[in-house]
């Protein structure tokens, strides 16, 4: 065999060595998962930025049409009386602050609820500490999905609320994390505190939010 | 006019070019199959799913347990996108590194384990992609790895880079003896 084919020999060899032992770097690298927005926070964004744009025509069709009014429907039972209709007559009139007031008690209440159910899940006396870690990792997730898409609105009109649920969802994902430097995990139960907190602060919202007469300007309490 | 040391490239044994082509000929199957039959699919994986919410730790609530099918959905898919792409790709690696081998190396029987290790190495890793999709439903995201990782892609991902690194190995020996010589 000639220098050459030995040259290209070793190339071949040397790229194939470099291939496979790349691929064990990546450690059998199976994908990255980036979450995505479920139907209803993709239809909240859609008629937030057409209100945002001025486009209330728009917004009301999105409203009309998409999962976010059917969810409030479905949810009727735990939300204010009349918010379904409150939100379609605000869209209806053009009334952009009324709008969010209304879509920003529509998902503290969502919040809320599920903070709730994780408190009564974590409470359960058959769950072990680790189920309880990852259940309440879950819920503390899709708490934080739904609250952070108004905490804007939250602060806004009641900065006091705002800082009170993010210091709650901050001690509650203690629980949640592996224990630092060596140090015992807390227990997973005393999640429940925190969590407590997060559905008493939204509630208070909530009830102060539904009796704000309507159109009224929001303004920083801080 | 022929030189007088032209390259002799060898052609490995027929039954290595065979599962190469195999190889490649799944993948492109696995490939159109994913693809014609994603909505099935993605049924069959998500009604797998919802039969053991124990091992997801599926929680009954809507707005939580979406999240995680929705997790366990996209990384059964990346395993049937991953297997068509690695078989294709290994099936082109086995063809041309067991080419190499053929024509380096002299000593027969170091030559047939090479170029065993890297055929059945090389074949064997991509089915590994399958196998974790198809246990996600059953096993859960983790538990499908592990036993994906321990049952396929740890013995034939360690072949193939064994036998890659004897070839390499061999082939730098082959160049310094003829340098010697």
């Amino acid at each position: 065999m000639s220098g050459r084919a030995i040259l290209a020999a070793t190339i071949l060899a040397t790229l194939a060595v470099l291939a496979a032992t790349a691929a064990p770097a990546s450690a059998h690298h199976v994908g990255a998962y980036v979450p995505r927005d479920n139907a209803v926070t993709t239809n909240f964004k859609q008629v937030k930025f057409s209100v945002q744009a001025k486009k209330y025509d728009v917004a009301l069709r999105l409203f009309d049409e998409g999962p976010l009014r059917a969810e409030m429907r479905a949810q009727a039972a735990t939300l204010p009386p009349g918010l379904e209709d409150g939100t379609r007559a605000a869209l209806a009139a053009g009334d952009g602050p009324e709008v969010e007031r209304s879509l920003m008690i529509f998902f503290a209440a969502l919040a809320r609820d599920l903070a709730l159910e994780a408190d009564r899940q974590l409470a359960r006396p058959d769950a072990t500490p680790e189920t309880r870690v990852a259940t309440g990792g879950k819920f503390l997730e899709a708490i934080w999905r739904y609250y952070n898409l108004v905490d804007f609105a939250v602060a806004t009109r009641d900065n006091k609320a705002s800082v009170a649920v993010r210091l709650a969802f901050d001690e509650a994902e203690a629980f949640v994390k592996p224990a630092a430097g060596g140090a015992a995990p807390a227990d997973p139960a005393g999640m429940r505190v925190p969590l407590r907190r997060i559905a008493q602060a939204l509630s208070t919202l909530i009830d102060a939010s539904s009796t704000t007469p309507p159109s009224t300007t929001p303004r920083r309490n801080s | 006019m022929t030189e007088p040391d032209a390259p002799t490239w060898r052609v490995p044994p027929r039954w290595v070019l065979l599962v190469a082509v195999l190889s490649i000929v799944a993948a492109e199957v696995g490939g159109g199959s994913m693809a014609r039959y994603k909505v099935e699919l993605t049924r069959w994986a998500r009604e797998g799913m919802l039969a053991r919410p124990g091992v997801h730790g599926l929680v009954g609530v809507r707005d939580v347990d979406e999240r995680i099918l929705d997790e366990a959905l996209v990384k059964f898919d990346a395993g049937l996108r991953l297997f068509h792409m690695h078989a294709e790709g290994m099936g082109l690696v086995i063809i041309a590194t067991s080419m190499v081998a053929a024509t380096v190396i002299r000593h027969a029987a170091a030559r047939r384990a090479i170029i065993a290790l890297l055929t059945t190495g090389g074949a064997g890793y991509p089915v590994g992609y399958l196998v974790w999709s198809a246990l996600i439903p059953s096993h859960g995201l983790e538990r499908a790895k592990t036993l994906a990782e321990w049952l396929i892609w740890v013995p034939f991902g360690s072949a193939t880079i064994v036998a890659l690194w004897c070839l390499a190995g061999t082939v730098a020996w082959s160049m310094l003896a003829r340098r010697r010589a």
